[in-house]
């Protein structure tokens, strides 16, 4: 009884230093804030003459201009200090990596969150061991992270005070005490999951265990705050506020933080960090899977792997949504960034990025199908994957046809117009939204297959359920063919209205098809176990091209959205003069982020392997406790 | 092949003296024979991964800042590298599969970046303020030129336009053609004589003007010089109107000309002081000074109305075209000045009448049928093109032919015309126009 007292108040302490922690930054920055928001008034007390006023680029308010005007920079060793090198590539490079390592260790932690609750609320005791030791497996690995995180962040502002002095001089006189705020909630967030990470077996059970899950949203919080906080630099220096024509800051912090980009990145950059987050932990369960020597460790990664992939699909399917909204802000702060992107020079990126989108969804499917071989009665479903497969390749290739680009006069030539004569139909958006989203409701399908795979349904309206499942998914994907197919015979903005009752159809699928195959499949008769472990190698070669894939994508992304600016360190106020202030070509940017992924990935497999030789070591625990020790036939997916 | 090796080997060398100490050790610490033969088997395909592995860093590293179609071929020759020691080193195997499996989808994705075509933007203009008030005579001229037509020497090549856009309607040569607008040929001795003498003009009496705008500002009075007349006449197109190159159907009492220092050209006056120099010395004839030209504009510009002198903004004279592609449709139009002649339903501002009404969705497929029509359209599209590129192929009635300039289809990008011929399809007689995107 006293032991468990010992705990609750260990739990409570616990949980009273982490929201010390997490209000610590707060109150620590409060006078530095004051001094960047106060200012103007005590400066307006000594007169106004002191300073000139300033309209705000943005919100066009007025201000005194207290800060600075930006650093008219030139080209040479004081403002571009460099090596025998491009330093844009070394920026490049060690921000890119801050950035894997950054997102990872971001979105591990709300996996954690959303595991354990699982594994808390689950009825089933075995189940919810598994959920348990799978969320303290995650932590386990991005614990690992959390220190290169740091230590590429040191590199990432050494790189920046070396070879960008004057730039980042600006930037930082401009968000000074966001930067502290940023520093102790980087201090908060290691002293969180240090606690949340140590503290797990000392509260496994009861009340405890509520009281470390509600760690793990403090954790969350925190992390996500720090996350939106680095985004608000980017957000500035994509369209900057708070700030005059000059750059001169005008004393309203909060200006400054809230551009006009920066809500739309925040959302973006959330779901993409999970989804990324996703692949991550997914290719490391593939590794775990083909590097196991047991039955029982296969069956504990074949299970990591489906609910990292899970997860991760889980994220990726609002993420166009997501990224629909960030161009649409696009557009509004200034249509001709967004044309640049879309329209201009960096249109052929774009092309790259529709055919990764179209890679995730067919390595997911893949995946899927393969995960279908492990289950006793899922072979009916598995004659009928050749259809999906032709469906999936036809809205793939479609989705990936280019349309409006820019051409030199030689290829128009050649080309014989600004379109294919024939291909040239299938770039238009009509076909585009056709494509996509064929290709999503397809992945819809193959979940619902999977997820019935073993069962069959005996609820006394399975036969009425069947047929409506069946005809709902029949006039989808009409619907969607059909609309694409009107939208070539009316005027654009017309056809432009026509995405909204596409993306409702495969929206509807998702939330309509989805509880309803619940419903049907609650108390089903199961044909058999699903067989954890028994699937195929290729399988996990699916998850590690998912994996990859995102990695590719993110930094692909990440590059269009930095080389938007064009040749503006801070968009039309500070001027980028170094050498580089030009676009890449697009097979450059490429081999660059190869680099970079594979960079990534060969050091972060590294890490993995490390933590293997860490496990050899440990004493081996009982038979029972061995992480999905006893595979078990899931009772939900 | 040779030098490939030879970076391998620079890059290599601490990796072959670790195999090579790896060799040595095996020979001595192998305790029997097939120990020994296994441990040195290992070592040769070792040996043979890290070859690979070298010759492909080399050759990645020796074309990284190419847009090289054969660059991928580094990530497969180390995927293969990692497959082949795979094989040998089962103890390692799932990593370097994994690894060579991630090489494998970073070359494909790195091959298809290559593979397509490169578009690269090019280094910005140069930032650089034109300090025009120092400058000679001479000087001022030289950039006057390039503001009107693009560049130095420029004046007599057909086609050639600079920031100013001024050619798309002025001539500037005796029998060049400017039906549009007056040849401005000996402005300058005009300009202070006739012009000023014309009745129409009105010196001295603004109020006594029977054009559009009696000043360009209240207060601002009529020209007392020459100079000053082509001061107003930029500033104030509607202020005094030739005969003859009014906008249709106002009787000559509106310009066709936008206002020069005002969106889309906006000319600062230091450019405005450039231009008119030029005008000057291409006749040689003696131009005001610079603070005399930039007085003249002053008394017909407010303060609030000048526009500043460019600074971090790139020059818009860099760029020969008129449009690329990029702005959106208005901004095309407004850019190429064809709203200086067409009415345009749908564009802001586009009420000009020197030219038909643009609804080409209604027009383009009748004359196509017209039996006067020559040209080769099938189509509303092709007929749109044709009319840019090729105005005179057919001449719509009572527009005389030779008005609208032939140059559009080299001052346009393909993009631009592609969403200019987009748009004009779309407008119909009678139906809403389409949405500006």
């Amino acid at each position: 009884m006293g032991r468990v007292a010992g705990k609750k108040l260990f739990s409570i302490m616990a949980l009273v230093a982490m929201v010390g922690l997490l209000l610590l930054p707060i109150a620590v920055s409060l006078p530095s804030l004051a001094i960047g928001a106060d200012a103007p008034d005590a400066v307006k007390k000594e007169g106004e003459q002191k300073y000139e006023k300033g309209r705000d680029v943005y919100y066009k308010t007025e201000g005194l201009a207290i800060g600075a005007p930006a650093p008219k920079t030139v080209d040479g060793p004081k403002d571009y200090p460099r090596y025998n090198f491009e330093s844009r590539v070394l920026l490049w490079f060690a921000n890119q990596q801050h950035l894997y390592y950054g997102s990872f260790v971001l979105a591990v932690p709300i996996f954690c969150m959303v595991i354990e609750f699982m594994g808390v609320v689950t009825k089933d005791k075995a189940m919810a061991k598994r959920y348990d030791q799978l969320a303290y497996d995650f932590i386990k690995i991005s614990l690992t992270a959390y220190s290169l995180t740091a230590i590429l962040g040191g590199i990432l502002i050494f790189t920046f005070l070396t070879l960008y002095p004057a730039f980042f001089g600006y930037l930082s006189s401009i968000f000074r005490p966001v930067m502290h705020i940023y520093a102790l909630m980087f201090v908060a967030e290691s002293g969180t999951l240090y606690i949340y990470y140590y503290g797990w077996d000392k509260m496994r059970d009861g009340f405890l265990k509520w009281i470390h899950l509600s760690m793990s949203v403090i954790l969350n919080v925190i992390g996500t705050l720090l996350m939106f906080l680095a985004n608000s630099w980017i957000g500035f220096m994509m369209s900057p506020a708070g700030v005059d024509e000059q750059g001169r800051f005008l004393g309203n912090i909060w200006h400054v933080i809230h551009t006009a980009l920066w809500n739309p990145l925040n959302v973006h950059r959330i779901l993409g960090n999970m989804a990324f987050g996703g692949g991550v932990v997914a290719a490391y369960a593939a590794y775990k899977f083909l590097a196991s020597k047991t039955d029982e460790d296969r069956a504990h990664y074949d299970w990591m792997g489906y609910i990292a992939m899970a997860l991760g699909v889980a994220f990726l399917i609002p993420l166009p949504f997501a990224g629909y909204w960030l161009m649409r802000e696009v557009y509004a702060y200034r249509q001709q960034m967004g044309i640049t992107l879309m329209g201009g020079l960096l249109a052929w990126l774009f092309i790259i990025q529709a055919t990764m989108i179209g890679i995730l969804f067919l390595s997911t499917n893949y995946y899927l199908w393969q995960a279908l071989g492990r289950m006793r009665g899922a072979e009916k479903y598995q004659r009928y994957i050749k259809y999906l497969v032709f469906i999936l390749c036809c809205g793939y290739l479609v989705f990936i046809t280019p349309h409006t680009i820019v051409m030199t006069p030689a290829e128009l030539k050649a080309m014989g117009g600004q379109q294919h004569p024939v291909l040239g139909n299938y770039g238009v958006m009509s076909a585009k939204n056709g494509g996509i989203n064929v290709i999503i409701t397809t992945t819809i399908l193959s979940f619902v297959w999977y997820m019935r795979g073993n069962k069959v349904s005996t609820v006394s309206w399975s036969k009425f359920g069947n047929i409506f499942m069946g005809v709902f998914f029949a006039c989808a994907y009409v619907n969607i063919i059909w609309l694409a197919i009107y939208g070539y015979y009316i005027p654009a903005n017309v056809r432009v209205g026509l995405s909204v009752p596409q993306v409702a159809t495969t929206l509807s699928c998702l939330f309509f098809m989805f509880p309803l195959n619940s419903a049907m499949m609650k108390g089903a008769k199961q044909m058999g176990a699903i067989e954890w472990g028994k699937i195929s190698v290729r399988s996990q070669y699916a998850l590690i091209m998912l994996a990859t894939a995102f990695t590719w994508m993110m930094g692909l992304m990440g590059y269009i959205r930095s080389s938007v600016r064009l040749f503006w360190h801070v968009n039309e106020i500070m001027r980028d003069n170094s050498p580089w202030a030009y676009t890449h070509t697009v097979g450059f940017a490429a081999n660059m982020i190869s680099f970079n992924v594979l960079f990534f990935w060969v050091s972060i497999l590294f890490v993995f392997w490390l933590g293997s030789l860490g496990m050899k070591k440990a004493p081996v625990p009982a038979k029972a406790e061995v992480p999905g020790g006893a595979p078990q036939p899931a009772a939900g997916h | 092949m040779s030098e490939l090796i030879k970076e391998a080997l620079t890059i290599g060398w601490p990796l072959f003296a670790l195999l090579a100490s790896l060799f040595i050790y095996s020979i001595v610490a192998g305790k029997d024979a097939a120990a020994k033969k296994s441990s040195m088997f290992k070592l040769f395909i070792g040996t043979l991964g890290a070859c690979l592995l070298l010759l492909a860093i080399a050759h990645y590293k020796g074309s990284f800042y190419e847009a090289n179609r054969m660059l991928p071929v580094s990530l497969v020759l180390i995927t293969a590298a990692c497959f082949m020691l795979g094989i040998y080193f089962p103890n390692h195997a799932a990593l370097l599969k994994i690894g060579g499996f991630m090489f494998l989808v970073a070359a494909g994705l790195s091959g298809y970046g290559n593979w397509l075509p490169q578009v690269e933007g090019g280094f910005p203009p140069k930032e650089e303020k034109l300090q025009y008030e120092a400058m000679t005579a001479q000087q001022l001229a030289d950039e006057g030129e390039k503001i009107i037509f693009g560049g130095i020497g420029k004046n007599k090549e057909q086609g050639a336009v600079g920031k100013g856009q001024c050619p798309l309607c002025h001539a500037f040569h005796a029998g060049m053609l400017g039906e549009r607008a007056p040849n401005l040929q000996g402005l300058p001795a005009r300009a202070g004589k006739e012009r000023l003498e014309d009745p129409k003009y009105s010196k001295g009496n603004p109020k006594g003007r029977e054009f559009d705008d009696k000043e360009a500002f209240p207060g601002s009075g009529t020209a007392e010089n020459g100079q000053e007349y082509i001061a107003e006449s930029h500033s104030c197109p509607s202020c005094y109107v030739v005969s003859g190159y009014g906008v249709k159907g106002t009787n000559d009492k509106t310009s066709p000309m936008p206002a020069i220092h005002k969106p889309p050209i906006s000319l600062s006056l230091q450019e405005l002081a450039a231009v008119d120099t030029w005008l000057y010395l291409r006749e040689g004839i003696d131009a005001p000074s610079y603070d005399e030209i930039i007085k003249s504009y002053e008394k017909f510009i407010p303060e609030a109305d000048r526009p500043k002198q460019q600074e971090d903004k790139p020059a818009g004279a860099a760029s020969a075209l008129l449009a690329d592609g990029t702005e959106p449709i208005d901004v095309i139009f407004a850019k190429s000045t064809c709203i200086l002649c067409h009415t345009i339903p749908g564009i802001p501002g586009a009420t000009g009448k020197q030219g038909p009404v643009l609804e080409e969705g209604t027009n383009a497929p009748n004359r196509i049928k017209d039996p006067a029509y020559k040209g080769t359209a099938h189509n509303t599209q092709e007929y749109i093109m044709e009319s840019i590129v090729s105005p005179s192929t057919y001449v719509v009635k009572p527009f005389p032919d030779n008005l609208m300039p032939k140059e559009f289809g080299t001052k346009l990008s393909a993009g631009a015309l592609k969403k200019i011929v987009d748009y004009l399809s779309q407008v119909k007689a009678g139906s809403p126009p389409p949405k500006i995107s």
